[in-house]
């Protein structure tokens, strides 16, 4: 069991000047995709930094499984926008960092390890620096550190927002087919109201500053009944006209919150 | 610019600036020898350096002490100030600790220790190595302070959301991170070395280069003084490109970086 739940958070920075979120209320269930969307400065990365254990609420409480957050650790692994690998260790020795923190053999964390290489794509590449990479591959590969911890819950904060269009798209559908093969609690922020609807469960929609939550919208139940699942290619769920429903809907309500906030 | 064009001009200026030497210093005297020697009283003074020996040793006496006190020193100045470098730039306890100490020693120019040295410890290696270690700790510790700082936030996140633990993180996080700048740090104290080597022998000592450097001046030797210094120079010049060797060869990595950059 490993839902993350949000208790009536709210969290400001600088002796309380700026008030980044306001009073979130949000439960995100045991195996759940949940995408939260919102304008730029909404908050919704000081979600994901509340979850992972590097902020703390001013008031409220974050709580991942029955735990209160008090700390980062393995058990809620985080990709990073910028990647964040560590450019002085090659592809292996990012990738299983987390597995010898743990203490595990070697000869299990070599196993375990060649499995994410294989899961990623990048066999040949075992031993290359990341800036040897391109950056969808450094991305797999901090998306492999994070998989190969077996974590209950996996929190990234805009993950393919430092990709090009192509590259964004491949990663995408990768991992709604990681998604389906291996189910984990997710907590995915971005400002792509595709890529939302594409990948979530569920969107939860954020106000702009300060964050407060507007609206949750389910994708799951309306992506089961039209049968999003028989198309593999991102493209051909984006022609269908219940995903262009829903996304309208969503641009919809964040358009009402930016020219809202203007008066 | 590639390497080989780059080298090429670099023998061309030093050749140059032999030619120029010659020319100055030669038959038409633009350079009386008694101020500035020519480089055949040069090349007597060095091979009576070599051979007979001056000021009690042969010139390879005198470098190898002067290289032993460097190498002590520098390696007493990395090994207390890289450490303490890394300690205060994690621990922001054992920085406003520290600091205050550092802040009322910087300004001590370095020379101004060897009275006190020489008190302490007389003429020999322990005093120079005293003074050496004042002058180059301080660009190790603060370049290894300063190394650390620039380490991205995430990933200083990135190693606690894995389950680093402390010494691990030092190791394979902060160090590697800080690298770079611990090299730059490293390179200014090897300088710091020689510059405060020469100065404390030229102040007080038994042997060593600048020891050569003051008796050749109190013997009014020009030649002599320009082996020194020459010698002074080729030996800098080397541990430090043994330093950059060192240097490529541990930073692969930022070689890497700097090529896809």
């Amino acid at each position: 069991m490993s839902s993350i739940r949000f208790d009536a958070v709210s969290k400001s920075f600088g002796a309380g000047q700026v008030k980044a979120l306001d009073d979130v209320d949000l439960a995100i269930a045991d195996k759940e995709f949940l995408a939260i969307v919102g304008p730029s400065g909404c908050g919704k990365t000081t979600c994901l930094r509340l979850a992972a254990g590097f902020e703390f609420p001013t008031s409220g409480r974050v709580l991942v499984g029955n735990a209160e957050v008090r700390e980062p650790g393995p058990d809620r692994a985080v990709v990073f926008q910028q990647f964040a690998l560590f450019p002085w260790k090659t592809v292996v020795e990012n990738i299983e960092l987390g597995l010898r923190n743990r203490n595990m053999p070697r000869e299990e964390r070599r196993i375990r390890v060649m499995e994410a290489v294989e899961l990623i794509g990048l066999n040949g590449y075992e031993g290359a620096y990341p800036h040897q990479l391109s950056g969808g591959m450094q991305q797999r590969v901090a998306i492999a550190r994070a998989y190969v911890l077996d974590p209950q819950v996996l929190l990234m904060d805009e993950p393919f927002g430092a990709l090009d269009a192509q590259t964004r798209v491949v990663m995408q559908e990768e991992l709604v087919r990681l998604a389906r093969r291996n189910p984990r609690t997710v907590l995915f922020i971005t400002h792509g109201v595709e890529e939302a609807v594409y990948l979530a469960d569920r969107v939860a929609i954020m106000t702009r500053r300060p964050g407060r939550l507007k609206e949750i919208v389910d994708v799951k139940s309306i992506r089961e009944a039209e049968g999003w699942e028989r198309y593999s290619r991102i493209e051909d769920v984006m022609d269908l006209e219940s995903f262009v429903h829903l996304r309208t809907h969503i641009w919809r309500s964040l358009r009402e919150e930016k020219t809202g906030a203007a008066h | 610019m590639p390497l080989g064009r780059r080298s090429a001009i670099g023998v061309t200026t030093l050749g140059l600036l032999v030619l120029a030497w010659f020319m100055a210093t030669g038959a038409n005297g633009l350079i009386s020898p008694g101020r500035f020697p020519t480089p055949a009283d040069t090349w007597a003074a060095g091979l009576q350096a070599m051979g007979r020996g001056y000021g009690d040793a042969t010139l390879v006496v005198h470098v190898l002490q002067s290289l032993k006190l460097v190498a002590l020193g520098f390696v007493v100045s990395v090994v207390v100030g890289v450490p303490l470098g890394l300690l205060m730039g994690t621990s922001a306890t054992a920085e406003a600790v520290l600091n205050p100490v550092f802040m009322l020693l910087r300004p001590i120019p370095p020379l101004a220790w060897i009275p006190l040295a020489i008190l302490w410890f007389g003429l020999g290696d322990t005093a120079k190595i005293m003074v050496i270690f004042f002058a180059a700790f301080v660009p190790s510790v603060i370049n290894t302070q300063a190394g650390v700082r620039t380490i991205e936030r995430p990933l200083i996140e990135a190693a606690r959301m894995l389950g680093t633990p402390h010494g691990r993180f030092i190791r394979e996080v902060v160090v590697p991170g800080a690298a770079p700048m611990i090299f730059t740090g490293l390179r200014l104290s090897l300088q710091a070395s020689w510059t405060t080597l020469v100065a404390a022998e030229l102040v007080g000592a038994l042997a060593g280069l600048g020891h050569l450097l003051n008796l050749a001046q109190q013997d009014l030797y020009p030649g002599m003084i320009l082996v020194g210094m020459i010698c002074v120079a080729i030996f800098g010049a080397l541990t430090t490109a043994l330093l950059g060797l060192v240097e490529r060869r541990t930073l692969t990595w930022v070689r890497i970086k700097g090529e896809t950059a």
